[in-house]
């Protein structure tokens, strides 16, 4: 039978591994490197990639559902608005922050910040509608700067920096969307132009050539935001990954 | 895939016989004003923007606003260039059968062919006629015998249904394939649609057609059998036998009967220019007619449906009670021609021996 | 009956504590009737001993400071911050206020299950073998009782703290409760020999018991016998269940251990009983190892100097041992056994064997 007993270091071994101990409590006694933040009075710097409360830009939306259809755990609802487009509304009851709906977003009109702490009083309050998305949530500060730690590689001491940031991130400018709407079925298709009413860049175009419609997809002005795709319905388009 | 630039394709256009109008008032002048239109609603099937609906007649409300003409409608309509059929049409072989599964009209030999292509794996849904309380046609989608316990998706209805405004959503849904059951007008929609588009003919694998004389609008039939005395709350089932209609009902031993001929008063219109009655384009139609009672006749056209008809065979689930008697069906096939002629004839003042 | 009250000031005027820099206030302060009655009386070496200093004033504003001090140190060791929030411009020194406010108006349960009487008994009791050593502790010349056998005096009441653990453990009657007194009973016997030889090896070095006369010595006892220092120092931290050996309590298995059905105050004199065993075996390593209150004398403060350097010491040790806490996991109640038995046995023996050999060879 196996037996498992605790390691024996010896007595030189044992006072050593005690010394070592007490010498690093004594050193920390009295040049703590504390790690932990005082929250209200000062909070943790986030790196711009941090991903919080959303913030949107109706100008941007081009109210294609992208955002509402990828969202994973179902918190992005879109709304009718008064001038009868559709824009989405965030329930940060079930919003996981997984930034799927920013990525998605092919206008760029969701924005990121680092606002990390949004206090609700009750579960309504949580679906926030399309108007309190558009500025940054009013912060009351308590704090009056960040903390930042940096770690040394080699000896792994901490230093802490201390500052101020804004909250609020701008993006640089998109990147072109790499998606493209391709027609996988002619033979299907009805000629409905249903697309080409839809289609917000004017990529979808439809001609009469003799006998037959002649439908173009730009894929130059396209700009991948699958609302024909959607509104398909004999669903022949697909989008597809533009080959650069 | 795409490469940058243009992607183009390209699709035929349909003649217009009214130049100047839109496609639906093509069709609403030449089918549906006309009284020829069967209410198939293969129309309404395949309309992208889903607009024409179910009424009575059948209408699209606000095309001037919605309909973007693109002549989808008037592609499909079996109407729309109409050549009757009529007779008994092709067929493989014509037998008497009984389902020893299911219980239905007759033999249930429809609901016995659905479920064997289920099994089989040739379709993943079947588009079934079922009934809420009042008789007013619904329709399911059945994937899973179990959905058959209902009890109200077999059996006979006769009012007209929605099955066809269902079968676009149920081919964009299906996986391998649909198979929808409808009267011989339906059948010839469907056919229509898989001979124009290429996504019917890939997923609609089994077209069920079955023997019919007429069809009834809900309002009418229910006035009519309500002036007959027959409650529809404690209607069981309706059958018609040897030209009678007979109306069967709960906790009455005897059935109210009258003569078929006295529903010709509601016969809508375009029924009465149908001549087919065998529903001849079907992959395999099923009627009562040419068989003992108890047995439902089948004939079977095509070869996918004698692979489920083979199947059934070797499974043994439906007792086969030998050849169906051709010579049976012909009164009712010649009524019907009958009819069609009598009519035409009376539109066209011609000689109604013809 | 005024020649009595003569003879009794006269008495306390004879054995006042001397404090050069407060001489003319309390001139002065003696001349009022009956607030120099009342001056004199506190001033009396022996009163001053029990009810100021080393006793039941400075026993109170350790117990309100030192819980604070610790968990204030142990938080920087730990890199955390501590108790912040009241007070947070002094870094929350009132902590054990707050905390004592609430052990007061909280509702004290006494379950149906415990033996009732002796559950509410034993945390007031446990105050006696509390207050009494503090009357043979001398801090410099001022002492409350003097006695040749002060220091086996205060060995013994000290020893009497675990029979009130194990007497509240009894009483509570829960699982838990039981548990950890039976550890408690365990580490009792566990550590009580070891500390008891490493105080007779003092003993026997400096040939007497006498706290004062201790205290008094040129050389301090660590010098003379690090070894029973140490083992002491080990004893003491076993004794005060100081957090390598907090096997009795076990926050983690055991919830509190013998005291988990406590609430309110009686749970709050529970709470500062360990703290309290602390303070009095701090003040023993003092006398026994550090000197006592020896040190340069500071001549203004007369006999206050003597005081003030008992208690930096005290304070000093008891931060040690609450440092322990910070450093060390718990170790199991075999673990703690084992040491206790084999470890610090053998260590007390050789210190023993250390004092009997200088006092031999000496």
């Amino acid at each position: 039978m196996k037996k498992i007993v605790a390691p024996d270091y010896g007595l030189g071994e044992t006072v050593k591994s005690h010394a070592a101990a007490i010498k690093v409590a004594i050193k920390e006694a009295i040049l703590p490197q504390t790690v932990t933040s005082h929250y209200p009075g000062e909070r943790r710097r986030m790196p711009d990639c941090f991903r919080g409360y959303l913030r949107f830009d109706p100008e941007m939306c081009i109210s294609c559902f992208q955002c509402s259809f990828i969202c994973p755990a179902n918190a992005i609802g879109m709304r009718e608005a008064p001038d009868n487009r559709y824009y989405p509304t965030i329930d940060y009851g079930k919003c996981i922050f997984c930034y799927f709906c920013l990525d998605s977003c092919p206008g760029g009109a969701l924005k990121p910040t680092k606002v990390h702490d949004v206090a609700y009083n009750d579960v309504d309050e949580m679906l926030t509608p399309t108007c309190d998305m558009i500025d940054m949530p009013e912060i009351i500060r308590e704090d009056e700067r960040y903390v930042e730690y940096k770690i040394d590689e080699h000896d792994l001491s901490l230093e802490r920096v201390k500052g101020l940031d804004d909250l609020a991130v701008e993006l640089p400018e998109l990147e072109k969307i790499s998606m493209v709407s391709v027609c996988v079925a002619p033979e299907n298709c009805l000629s409905c132009r249903v697309c080409e009413e839809v289609c917000e860049s004017g990529a979808i175009t439809s001609a009469l050539d003799g006998d037959e419609i002649r439908m173009t997809i730009d894929t130059t002005t396209c700009n991948g935001c699958g609302l024909c795709v959607k509104e398909c319905s004999m669903q022949v388009l697909r989008l597809v990954r533009r080959e650069i | 895939m795409a490469a940058a630039g243009k992607f183009e394709w390209k699709i035929a256009i349909v003649n217009k016989p009214l130049k100047d109008k839109t496609y639906f008032e093509n069709l609403k002048e030449t089918v549906i004003d006309t009284g020829i239109c069967s209410r198939c609603l293969t129309c309404a099937c395949i309309c992208p923007v889903d607009g024409i609906i179910a009424a009575k007649p059948v209408d699209f409300p606000d095309y001037k606003e919605r309909c973007t003409d693109c002549g989808a409608c008037v592609r499909v309509c079996p109407r729309f260039d109409y050549k009757p059929k009529y007779g008994m049409g092709e067929y493989l072989e014509f037998v008497a059968a009984k389902s020893n599964r299911f219980v239905g009209q007759d033999g249930a030999m429809v609901t016995e062919i659905m479920m064997s292509a289920i099994e089989m794996g040739m379709i993943d849904r079947a588009l079934f006629v079922g009934r809420n309380d009042e008789w007013m046609t619904e329709v399911f989608h059945v994937y899973d015998p179990s959905q058959l316990e209902m009890g109200t998706l077999t059996g006979t209805k006769y009012t007209f249904a929605t099955v066809l405004k269902d079968l676009k959503k149920a081919v964009l849904l299906s996986k391998k394939g649909v198979g929808i059951v409808g009267t011989p007008c339906i059948v010839s929609g469907v056919k229509k649609l898989q001979k124009e588009y290429p996504l019917f003919r890939e997923r609609v694998k089994l077209v069920v057609g079955l023997f019919c004389t007429e069809n009834f609008h809900y309002e009418e039939l229910a006035a009519f059998l309500s002036e007959k005395g027959v409650d529809h709350n404690r209607l069981i089932k309706t059958d018609i036998t040897k030209g009678k209609f007979i109306a069967t009902m709960e906790g009455e031993e005897e059935p109210v009967t009258f003569k078929v001929k006295e529903l010709e008063e509601i016969l809508p219109s375009g029924c009465s220019v149908c001549t087919d009655f065998t529903a001849v384009e079907a992959d395999v139609s099923v009627g009562s007619v040419g068989s003992k009672p108890g047995f439902s006749s089948v004939a079977v056209r095509e070869k996918n449906a004698a692979e489920v008809m083979d199947y059934i065979r070797e499974k043994g689930y439906a007792e086969f009670g030998g050849d169906a008697v051709e010579k049976q069906l012909e009164f009712l096939i010649n009524y019907k021609i009958g009819r069609f002629y009598v009519e035409t004839a009376e539109e066209e003042g011609r000689d109604k021996s013809l | 009956m005024m020649g009595t009250i003569e003879a009794l000031i006269n008495l306390m005027m004879a054995d006042q504590v001397a404090i050069p820099l407060l001489d003319p206030i309390l001139n002065i302060l003696y001349g009022i009737p009956l607030l120099g009655y009342l001056l004199a009386f506190i001033l009396w070496k022996p009163i001053f001993a029990g009810l100021v200093c080393p006793g039941f004033a400075t026993l109170g504003v350790i117990l309100m400071l030192f819980p604070w001090i610790e968990r204030k140190l142990v938080a920087r060791m730990q890199w955390r911050v501590g108790p912040r929030e009241i007070l947070p411009q002094f870094g929350g020194i009132i902590q054990l206020l707050a905390d004592s406010l609430r052990f007061l108006f909280q509702e004290v349960i006494v379950h149906r299950d415990a033996k009732q009487p002796y559950f509410v008994q034993f945390p007031v009791l446990s105050f006696i073998p509390a207050l009494l050593p503090l009357l043979f502790i001398p801090a410099g010349v001022i002492v409350a009782v003097k006695s040749a056998y002060g220091v086996q005096i205060i060995l013994a009441l000290v020893c009497l703290f675990p029979f009130f653990i194990l007497g509240l453990g009894w009483a509570s009657n829960s699982r838990f409760a039981y548990i950890g007194t039976v550890r408690e009973a365990f580490m009792y016997f566990a550590y009580e020999i070891p500390f008891i030889i490493a105080v007779l090896a003092m003993i026997v070095l400096y040939g007497t018991s006498d706290p004062v006369a201790i205290a008094g010595m040129s050389v301090p006892g660590i010098i003379l016998n690090p070894l029973a220092a140490l083992t002491f120092f080990i004893a003491a931290a076993m004794a005060t269940s100081r957090l390598p050996f907090e096997i009795a309590e076990a926050d983690q298995e055991l919830a509190a251990g013998p005291h988990v059905e406590y609430s309110g105050i009686l749970f709050g004199l529970i709470y500062v009983m360990c703290y309290e065993k602390m303070y009095i075996l701090s003040g023993l390593m003092t006398i026994l190892f550090l000197g006592g209150g020896s040190g340069p004398e500071i001549a203004i403060l007369g006999d206050l100097s003597g005081v003030v350097y008992f208690m930096i010491k005290t304070v000093i040790v008891m931060t040690l041992l609450a440092a322990l806490r910070g450093v060390y996991p718990r170790y199991r109640l075999d673990q703690g056994l084992k040491i206790g038995w084999s470890s610090m046995l053998i260590m007390g023996t050789l210190a023993l064997v250390i004092s009997l050999a200088e006092v031999l060879i000496l």
